[in-house]
C-alpha cells in the first residue's frame, strides 16, 4: 500500500513490480533513472508553477495498491471496430478482439520499443511521468512498419474497476514513414470508485505518417487521471489528438508535440465539460524546433456546478523554425456562478518570420442568440442547451472519421441536451 | 390582431418610444418608415419580448390579450415572428435542427405531437424551394458563413415553416441587390393571406414596390407622425426625412400643450 502523500511509499511499495522481461538492461536503466528523478521531484504540489491551479489533496489523502489483473466485471457496449481492453490497466486477453502483428501488449513488445520507449518524454518530466516511466506494467503497442495502413478504427478501452488501485499505464504507437491509423482510447470507470489512473501515450509518427488519437476520458466522479500523450514528429508527419474529458474528479493531461521535421503539422483538439465538483487541467505544448511546419490548436470547456478548468497553451517557436504558422484558440463557458476556468496561453517565439494566433476567452452564453433561438418559439431551457451543445460541439465538428464524430456527438448531446438527443 | 396604445419603452434609461399608438387587423400589411433612431427597430423588439426593453407606460393587446405578460418565447408560439435586421450566427446548429427543434417546442405548446422526420422534411425542402433556397444549406450551421442576402432568405425560410399570425420583418431588405431582394419579395408576398399580419420596417421605399403595404406610418423621435396609405411612402421618397422634422415639431408641441 502506498501513502500517496509520502514520496518515499511510492519508491518503497512499488520495489518488486513486475513487467515480465525485467531484467533487461535498457529498461532497468530507465526505470532506474526515472526513480532517482521523482525522488529529486517527488508528487507536484500547488508551489510548483505548472500545477498552481490544481490542488492534488484529494490525490494525496488516499493510499493506493499497485493493481493487479483481473477480469472485465462490467459490461462494455459492442461494437464492430477491433478492441482492446486493459483492466486496471492490464491487458484482458479474453475480452480483446485486435490483437496482432501489428497491435501487441507492451509486456510482449519490450524488444519492439526499445529504441522509443520514453524518446518523447519532456525533458525534465513531472512526478507522475516519472513514476510512470519508473513502474509502467503493461499497456498496448502499435507499431507499423513502412507504408502500413492500419485499417478502420482500433479501439482500447481502459476500465478501472478495483478500489484504491493505481496503475501505470505506458502505449506507444510506433508509426514509420508513409503509415496510417486510427486509434481511440477510452477511459472508463465506474462512478464512486476512487482510483488513480496514470496513462501516457507516446507517439512516434515517421516521416509522412498519419496518427489520428482520440483519448475520451469518462472516468469514475471519484477517480484521479493523470494523463500524458506525448509526440514525435519527423517530416511531414500530420498528428492530430483529440482530448475529451467528461467525467472524472481531478483529471490533468499533458499532450505535448515536438515538430522535428519540416512540413509537419500537429492538430490538438480538446473539449471539457465539467459538472459537480470536476477538475480539469490540460497543459499543451507545441514545440516548433524546425522550419515550416503548423500547429492548430482549438479547446473548449462548458463548466457547470462547481467545476473548475485550466488550460495551458505553451507553444515554442525555435529561432530556426522560420515560416512556422501556429494558431491557438481556448474558449471557455461558464454555466454557473460557481465554475471557474484558469487559462494561459504561454507564446515563446525566437524566429522573425512565423505567424503566431491566439485567442482565449472566458464568458455566458450569447444573449442574442438566446433571443433569435427563443424568438422562434424554442423554450428558455432548450435555447440554453443548445447553444450549450452547439459550442461543445465544434470541437467535435472537426473530428473527420464519421463514425468517431457521431459517436461523440450522441456522447455530447447526452450531457448536454437532454430531451432534445433527437436534433443531432 | 395587434393594438399597441401609448407604448412608452426605454433602453438602459433612454426613452425611445414615446407613445406608439398602431392598430393591425388580420391580413393587413403595415409598413413601418422613418430615419435612424426614430424607434422603428425597438418597436418590433419590444413586440418580439426581447431582454433589455423596459416598457414605461401603455400597452400591447395582441389577440384579446396583453401580450407583455407573456415571455419571448410563448410570443413566438402564440404566432409572432421577427425577421430579425441582422440574423443571428450560431455555429454548431444546423439550420434543419434549429427549426424541427422551434417547430416541436410550438408544437409541444399546442399540447401537438412532434412532426414526423419525413413529413418536416419534405416541408422544409419545399420551403426552400419558395425562397429559392439551395437544400445544401438546410444542413449548414444557422447563418454561419451566408451571405447578407442569404441570410434574409433564412429568415423568410423560417418565417415560412413557423406560419406565423403576425410577422415582424425588421429592416428586411438592407443589404440586399435587386435579385435577392425580388426573392424575398416574392417569398414575403407568398406568404400574405387575409388571416396572416405583417408589419415591415423600413427605411426606404423600394421595399414597398415588391410588397404592398396597406397602410403606411411615418416614426420620429419614437411617435408616429403620420400615417396614410402607399403613396405616403413615395411622398416620403421624394422629399425625404427632413419633411417630416417639421412634423415632428408640431407633435411635440401638441403634446406640451395637452
Amino acid at each position: 500500500m502506498i501513502t500517496a502523500n509520502e514520496n518515499t511509499s511510492w519508491v518503497t511499495a512499488h520495489a518488486d513490480v513486475a513487467l515480465s522481461g525485467a531484467n533487461i538492461a535498457w529498461l532497468n536503466q530507465q526505470r532506474k533513472s526515472a526513480l532517482t528523478q521523482f525522488e529529486a521531484v517527488g508528487l507536484p504540489g500547488v508551489r510548483d508553477e505548472d500545477w498552481r491551479y490544481t490542488n492534488l489533496r484529494a490525490l494525496k489523502s488516499n493510499d493506493y495498491a499497485l493493481s493487479s489483473a483481473s477480469s472485465l466485471n462490467i459490461e462494455l457496449a459492442d461494437t464492430t471496430n477491433p478492441r482492446l481492453v486493459f483492466v486496471d490497466g492490464h491487458l484482458d486477453q479474453a475480452a480483446s478482439t485486435g490483437l496482432s502483428d501489428s497491435v501487441t501488449s507492451l509486456k510482449d513488445s519490450l524488444e519492439i520499443v526499445e529504441a522509443h520507449f520514453s524518446s518523447t518524454l519532456p525533458k525534465k518530466p513531472h512526478g507522475f511521468t516519472a513514476l510512470n516511466t519508473a513502474y509502467a506494467h503493461d499497456g498496448y503497442v502499435v507499431h507499423l512498419k513502412s507504408g502500413q495502413v492500419l485499417e478502420g478504427v482500433l479501439e482500447v478501452v481502459f476500465v478501472s474497476q478495483s478500489a484504491d488501485a493505481v496503475s501505470h499505464t505506458r502505449n506507444l504507437i510506433i508509426a514509420d514513414a508513409n503509415t496510417q491509423c486510427t486509434i481511440v482510447e477510452r477511459h472508463v470507470g465506474t462512478h464512486g470508485t476512487v482510483y488513480l489512473n496514470n496513462v501516457i501515450t507516446e507517439v512516434v509518427a515517421g516521416d509522412n505518417a498519419h496518427v489520428d488519437h482520440y483519448k475520451i476520458q469518462q472516468e469514475s466522479n471519484d477517480a484521479f487521471h493523470m494523463g500524458g500523450v506525448f509526440i514525435n514528429q519527423a517530416k511531414g508527419a500530420h498528428v492530430k489528438s483529440h482530448n475529451i474529458a467528461l467525467s472524472g474528479l481531478v483529471t490533468r493531461n499533458d499532450i505535448h508535440s515536438n515538430l522535428l521535421g519540416q512540413g509537419a503539422h500537429v492538430e490538438m483538439n480538446g473539449l471539457v465539460i465539467g459538472k459537480g465538483r470536476q477538475h480539469v487541467d490540460n497543459h499543451t505544448e507545441v514545440n516548433h524546433a524546425v522550419p515550416n511546419c503548423t500547429s492548430d490548436e482549438y479547446y473548449k470547456t462548458v463548466l457547470d456546478d462547481h467545476s473548475r478548468s485550466v488550460f495551458r497553451g505553451r507553444i515554442i517557436v525555435a529561432k530556426d523554425a522560420q515560416l512556422t504558422n501556429a494558431d491557438q484558440q481556448n474558449n471557455n463557458l461558464l454555466l454557473s456562478k460557481d465554475a471557474e476556468a484558469d487559462c494561459k496561453p504561454q507564446l515563446e517565439i525566437y524566429a522573425d518570420d512565423v505567424k503566431c494566433s491566439h485567442g482565449a476567452t472566458v464568458g455566458q452564453l450569447d444573449p442574442v442568440s438566446l433571443f433569435y433561438l427563443k424568438s422562434r418559439g424554442i423554450d428558455a431551457k432548450s435555447a440554453n442547451a443548445l447553444l450549450t451543445f452547439a459550442f461543445a460541439n465544434e470541437v467535435i465538428e472537426r473530428i473527420n472519421v464519421d463514425s468517431v464524430r457521431q459517436e461523440l456527438t450522441q456522447i455530447i448531446a447526452g450531457e448536454l441536451l437532454s430531451g432534445l438527443e433527437e436534433l443531432v | 390582431m395587434l393594438k399597441v396604445t401609448n407604448l412608452h419603452a426605454s433602453i438602459d434609461g433612454k426613452s425611445i418610444l414615446n407613445g406608439i399608438n398602431l392598430e393591425v387587423k388580420p391580413g393587413e400589411v403595415h409598413a413601418i418608415m422613418g430615419p435612424n433612431g426614430s424607434g422603428k427597430s425597438t418597436l418590433t423588439n419590444v413586440i418580439a419580448g426581447r431582454d433589455g426593453y423596459e416598457v414605461t407606460q401603455g400597452s400591447i393587446e395582441y389577440l384579446g390579450n396583453d401580450l407583455l405578460d407573456l415571455a419571448a418565447e410563448e410570443r413566438a408560439c402564440e404566432g409572432i415572428f421577427l425577421a430579425f435586421q441582422y440574423p443571428v450566427e450560431i455555429p454548431g446548429v444546423s439550420n434543419m435542427a434549429m427549426l424541427k427543434a422551434a417547430m416541436n417546442s410550438m408544437r409541444k405548446y399546442h399540447g401537438q405531437d412532434e412532426i414526423k422526420a419525413g413529413d418536416f422534411l419534405k416541408l422544409i425542402r419545399e420551403k426552400a424551394d419558395l425562397v429559392e433556397m439551395k437544400h445544401e444549406f438546410l444542413k449548414r450551421a444557422v447563418n454561419q458563413g451566408f451571405s447578407g442576402g442569404e441570410k434574409k432568405r433564412n429568415e423568410i425560410l423560417q418565417m415560412a415553416m413557423l406560419e406565423p399570425k403576425l410577422a415582424l420583418l425588421d429592416e428586411t431588405d438592407s443589404g440586399l441587390d435587386i435579385d435577392a431582394l425580388k426573392t424575398v419579395s416574392h417569398g414575403v408576398n407568398a406568404l400574405r393571406s387575409p388571416e396572416r399580419s405583417m408589419i415591415l420596417v423600413t427605411h426606404y421605399q423600394r421595399l414597398l414596390d415588391y410588397i404592398v403595404p396597406d397602410y403606411v406610418h411615418v416614426l420620429a423621435n419614437g411617435k408616429i407622425v403620420k400615417s396614410g396609405d402607399k403613396s405616403l411612402a413615395l411622398e416620403l421618397e421624394a422629399k425625404g426625412y427632413s419633411w417630416i422634422e417639421g412634423m415632428e415639431d408640431t407633435a411635440a408641441a401638441v403634446q406640451q400643450a395637452s
